[in-house]
């Protein structure tokens, strides 16, 4: 298996870096010092998408924790014609969407009542006005980092997912494609409805 | 509608960068000409520039060591071969449904002991009866005609058949005219021809016993012969034998009519059902009432219904002088008829 990705490499085929492509390689060699580093490399990123996917911290620390386990124990199948990058959101992507979908409870409480009148008025201007304040200070606020999350919640689950790849994450449209395992041309399609519909619901909330 | 849809995904490829040059500057021109076009624009933008900007959440500490661990335990799981073993596979299997089966048991007694706790007697019998003994029909809303008709020669009638047992009736008059009534039962005997078939006739001092041993028909003709000897008598008993050996029903104030009906009836039952009736009717109605009624009236009317209820009024009524029958003698004629 090191020898084909070594193989994979020198024929330029794959997204897979070479220094990732060594680290996969001892690891899948049974190197648990490689296996470590592959998880320090990507705990962060692959947490961050999950809580932003199913918007618990103990869920999403357990989620990915999970997702890890799969990955390692999964080593042996990895064929590097994605990278190992791409494999390995799937694998989480996919692990928190089932989850959610056997999780999923109905939500219908309001997000009006989410934040005060002061944010709420500069939230409004914030999507209205050019000349707005800056929306990192803006999001640093506790009340609206949390209104955008319950935001993220309404949406559709496969809606959800490709917003969060592309918005926190910042994959690209043809990373997202490989990693969800679908056209580009549904990619856009669940972008652009994805964040109209999220436009909708915080436009919703503040009014 | 179409055409907005194209729009905003243009307008978020263009936002992604995710557009050719050519089409980067198309949609650049779209947005400087179109001012909805523009306020779209700015709105998902901004939409998005607010999502990038949420704070990156680092994964909790000692995050890689737990996922070494879970590691670890299900390496170890693995190589325990329990769950992947054929025997172990097929353990686990059996141990689930040992378990299952178990519960059900379990499950089945204890709901024996709460039915047999809290459930009444008659519930439960009425329970036995409906589940578990008599299946219920299923109800028929439409029936083809003629359907599961057999042909006429294979359907069979079936008799109902009573039990062949022989009649037994004892008899007794009680007259003040003995020698008249005991020429008139002779008589009778004579005119049936049943004389040759009476086996006991016994004479003492006021009492006179006849046993017959006959057939059934013989016996309706020597009851209507003896029709006449009724006015002579002022009491007259009348005893049916039953399944029960020893057994007798007795019908007091026996009217000759009440005799011959029970003599002619067809079978057992019908014949202690009819002599149960009339024991009872005779008890309520009383003596003179059914005397008079049957005796002087000779009426064919229904034998089991008296005229009127017996002694409702407290209108005094007149009593048969004690007097007439001083000196009474009992005739009993006892009768076994096949």
């Amino acid at each position: 298996m090191v020898k084909f990705i070594q193989e994979q490499l020198k024929a330029g085929g794959g997204n897979i870096t070479i220094d990732e492509a060594s680290l996969v390689a001892q690891a899948m060699a049974g190197n648990m010092s490689a296996v470590q580093k592959l998880i320090l490399k990507y705990q962060d990123r692959i947490y961050n998408t999950v809580l932003k996917l199913c918007g618990n911290e103990a869920d999403a620390a357990e989620l990915a924790q999970d997702s890890f386990v799969k990955v390692i124990q999964g080593l042996k199948d990895f064929r590097a014609q994605s990278s190992f990058y791409t494999w390995l959101f799937r694998i989480a992507v996919n692990h928190t969407l089932n989850f959610c979908k056997k999780n999923s409870r109905l939500n219908f409480e309001s997000l009006h009542d989410e934040i005060d009148e002061q944010t709420n008025r500069q939230l409004k201007d914030y999507l209205i006005d050019k000349n707005s304040p800056d929306p990192s200070e803006l999001a640093a606020k506790k009340e609206v980092s949390g209104l955008v999350m319950k935001a993220l919640e309404k949406l559709d689950p496969q809606q959800r997912a490709v917003i969060v790849l592309r918005d926190i994450e910042q994959m690209s449209y043809t990373e997202i494609a490989e990693t969800l395992k679908m056209e580009i041309g549904t990619v856009k399609s669940r972008i652009s409805r994805g964040r109209k519909n999220l436009r909708d619901i915080i436009e919703a909330a503040i009014q | 509608m179409k055409d907005i849809e194209h729009i905003e995904e243009l307008l978020n490829s263009y936002i992604d960068n995710e557009l050719d040059e050519r089409g980067n500057n198309e949609v650049k021109r779209l947005i400087d000409n179109d001012k909805t076009v523009q306020q779209l624009f700015e709105s998902l933008s901004r939409c998005k520039t607010l999502l990038g900007s949420l704070k990156i959440s680092a994964a909790p500490e000692g995050f890689s060591d737990i996922v070494a661990m879970n590691l670890e335990r299900s390496m170890l799981l693995a190589d325990m071969g329990t769950y992947q073993n054929k025997k172990g596979r097929r353990r686990l299997i059996l141990r689930k449904f040992f378990t299952a089966a178990a519960m059900i048991a379990l499950m089945a007694v204890l709901s024996y002991v709460v039915f047999d706790v809290f459930v009444p007697n008659s519930s439960r019998q009425k329970f036995a009866d409906n589940v578990l003994h008599r299946k219920q029909k299923p109800q028929v809303i439409y029936e083809k005609p003629f359907a599961n008709v057999q042909p006429a020669e294979d359907k069979q009638l079936s008799v109902k058949k009573f039990p062949l047992i022989p009649l037994v009736a004892r008899l007794t008059l009680v007259t003040s005219n003995p020698v008249e009534a005991d020429w008139l039962v002779g008589k009778a005997l004579m005119s049936t021809t049943l004389f040759d078939k009476t086996t006991v006739v016994d004479r003492k001092t006021g009492i006179v016993r006849y046993v017959l041993n006959c057939d059934r028909s013989s016996i309706v003709d020597l009851v209507a012969e003896l029709n006449i000897i009724w006015p002579k008598c002022h009491d007259a008993t009348l005893e049916i034998g039953t399944e029960q050996q020893g057994k007798y029903i007795t019908v007091k104030n026996a009217t000759a009519r009440q005799t011959l009906d029970i003599c002619k009836a067809d079978n057992y039952n019908q014949r202690i059902r009819m002599a149960n009736d009339l024991a009872v009717i005779n008890e309520v109605a009383g003596a003179d009432v059914l005397k008079s009624y049957y005796a002087q009236k000779n009426t064919d009317a229904d034998f089991t219904i008296p005229e009127k209820p017996a002694l409702t009024s407290s209108e005094a009524v007149e009593q048969p002088k004690s007097s007439k029958f001083s000196d009474p003698a009992t005739i009993t004629i006892t009768i076994i008829a096949k």
